[in-house]
C-alpha cells in the first residue's frame, strides 16, 4: 500500500511536468495562469496524498485548505488585473 | 466608522457568523473552551465587519431543494466528462469550439449564479460572460452545446426559485 | 487498504492524466481551460473520495470532504475570471476553419 502511494505520488509530479510545459511554453499570459491554476490543483491533491503517505492526515489536510483559499485570492487578482491591462 | 449605506440584517449576520464558526471548529478541531470562545468571537467581528453586502438570505426549503439538485448535476458532470474524454483522446482530435450566447427567465440574482456556476462546472461548458440575465458560453462541441441551449438546467434551477420573489 | 479505495484513486488518476494530455494537446486557451475544469470536476473529486474512504469516519474524513466542497466552490469561480479576462481582452476563439 506504501508501494502503491508512492507510485500516485510520482504520477502526480510528472503531471505538474506536464502543466509546467504549458507555462513556459503558453503562447499567452492566460495560458500561463491556466496552467498555474491547474498546478494548484494538482498540488492540493499532492498534499493531501503526503498526508497519508506520513499517516499525518490531519496536519496536511489544514495545508491544503490554506492553499485553496490563498490560490483563489491569487488567481482572481491576476485575473482582474490581465482583464484591466488587456494581453501584449 | 465607514458610514453603511444598507441597514445590517441581524438574520444575515447570525447565519455568517455561524458559518464562519463551523470552519473554525473544522480546521482548529480543539473543543478546549478558550478555542471555542475565541472562534465565537472572531467569527462575529469578521461578519459584523463584513455585514450589509448581501440583501439575500436563502430559506431552508430553498437549502433543501439545492441539496437535491446536486445529484442531478453529478449526473450531468460526469455524463459530460465522458464525452470530453472521448474528444480529447481521439486521434483526429475532432473538437468545434463554439460561442454561443442565451437568454435565460431566471429573474433572481441567486438563481443566475446557481445557473452560471452550475455551467461552468460541467466540463466541456464555460460562462464567459454575464450580464443580468444573458450569457455568453464557450462550448467545446455540437453536442455539449445543445445541453445549453435545451435549458435542462435552466428549467430544473427555475423550479428551484419558482416561489422567490423576483429582484432583477 | 481498501480495495474499493484503490478503484476510486485509480479512476481518478486517469481523468487527471485525460486532463494533462488535453492541456497540452487543445490548440487555444478556451479549449484548455475545459480540459483543466474537467481536472477539477472529476478527477480531484474521485481520488478525494477514495483517500476520505481510506481514512475512515472521522475529523480527517470530514476534512478532506471540506477542502472537496470548496474545490467545487471556488474553481468555476477562478475558470471564469480568466476565461473572461482572455475573452474582454479581445482573444479570438479558434476556430476549425482558419487552421
Amino acid at each position: 500500500m506504501k508501494i502503491f502511494l508512492f507510485c500516485v505520488l510520482v504520477l502526480l509530479a510528472i503531471l505538474i511536468g506536464a502543466y509546467l510545459y504549458r507555462v513556459l511554453r503558453g503562447p499567452t499570459v492566460f495560458d500561463r495562469v491556466l496552467g498555474l491554476n491547474g498546478i494548484s490543483t494538482k498540488a492540493i491533491i499532492l498534499l493531501i496524498v503526503i498526508g497519508v503517505y506520513f499517516e499525518r492526515v490531519d496536519m496536511f489536510v489544514d495545508i491544503s485548505t490554506g492553499y485553496a483559499l490563498l490560490n483563489l485570492v491569487g488567481a482572481l487578482a491576476v485575473a482582474k488585473y490581465l482583464e484591466e491591462k488587456g494581453h501584449s | 466608522m465607514a458610514t453603511r449605506t444598507r441597514p445590517i440584517s441581524s438574520e444575515f449576520l447570525f447565519l455568517k457568523a455561524m458559518a464562519l464558526f463551523v470552519v473554525w471548529v473544522l480546521l482548529s478541531a480543539s473543543f478546549a473552551w478558550i478555542h471555542l470562545g475565541l472562534g465565537f468571537i472572531c467569527s462575529f467581528a469578521v461578519a459584523w465587519i463584513n455585514s450589509g453586502h448581501s440583501p439575500f438570505v436563502p430559506k431552508f426549503r430553498l437549502w433543501l431543494r439545492i441539496l437535491l439538485y446536486l445529484p442531478w448535476l453529478f449526473y450531468k458532470i460526469v455524463q459530460s466528462s465522458l464525452q470530453l474524454t472521448k474528444l480529447i483522446l481521439h486521434p483526429a482530435l475532432p473538437i468545434a469550439p463554439q460561442l454561443i450566447s442565451v437568454e435565460t427567465k431566471l429573474r433572481h440574482h441567486a438563481a443566475v449564479v446557481l445557473l452560471g456556476n452550475s455551467i461552468t462546472l460541467t466540463p466541456g461548458t464555460i460562462t464567459a460572460e454575464v450580464d443580468r440575465n444573458k450569457l455568453i458560453i464557450h462550448a467545446m462541441d455540437k453536442t455539449l452545446a445543445e445541453d445549453i441551449t435545451s435549458k435542462q438546467i435552466e428549467s430544473k434551477i427555475a423550479d428551484i426559485f419558482k416561489d422567490e420573489e423576483p429582484d432583477l | 487498504m481498501d480495495i474499493l479505495s484503490i478503484i476510486f484513486i485509480v479512476a481518478g488518476l486517469f481523468f487527471l492524466i485525460v486532463a494533462a494530455i488535453g492541456v497540452i494537446r487543445l490548440p487555444d486557451v478556451f479549449s484548455r481551460s475545459h480540459a483543466v475544469s474537467l481536472t477539477d470536476s472529476l478527477g480531484a473529486f474521485l481520488m478525494l473520495i477514495g483517500i476520505a474512504w481510506h481514512e475512515g469516519l472521522g475529523t480527517n474524513m470530514l476534512k478532506i470532504l471540506v477542502v472537496l466542497a470548496l474545490l467545487y466552490i471556488l474553481n468555476p469561480g477562478i475558470t471564469h475570471a480568466t476565461v473572461r479576462a482572455a475573452l474582454r481582452s479581445g482573444l479570438k476563439p479558434w476556430k476549425k476553419e482558419n487552421s
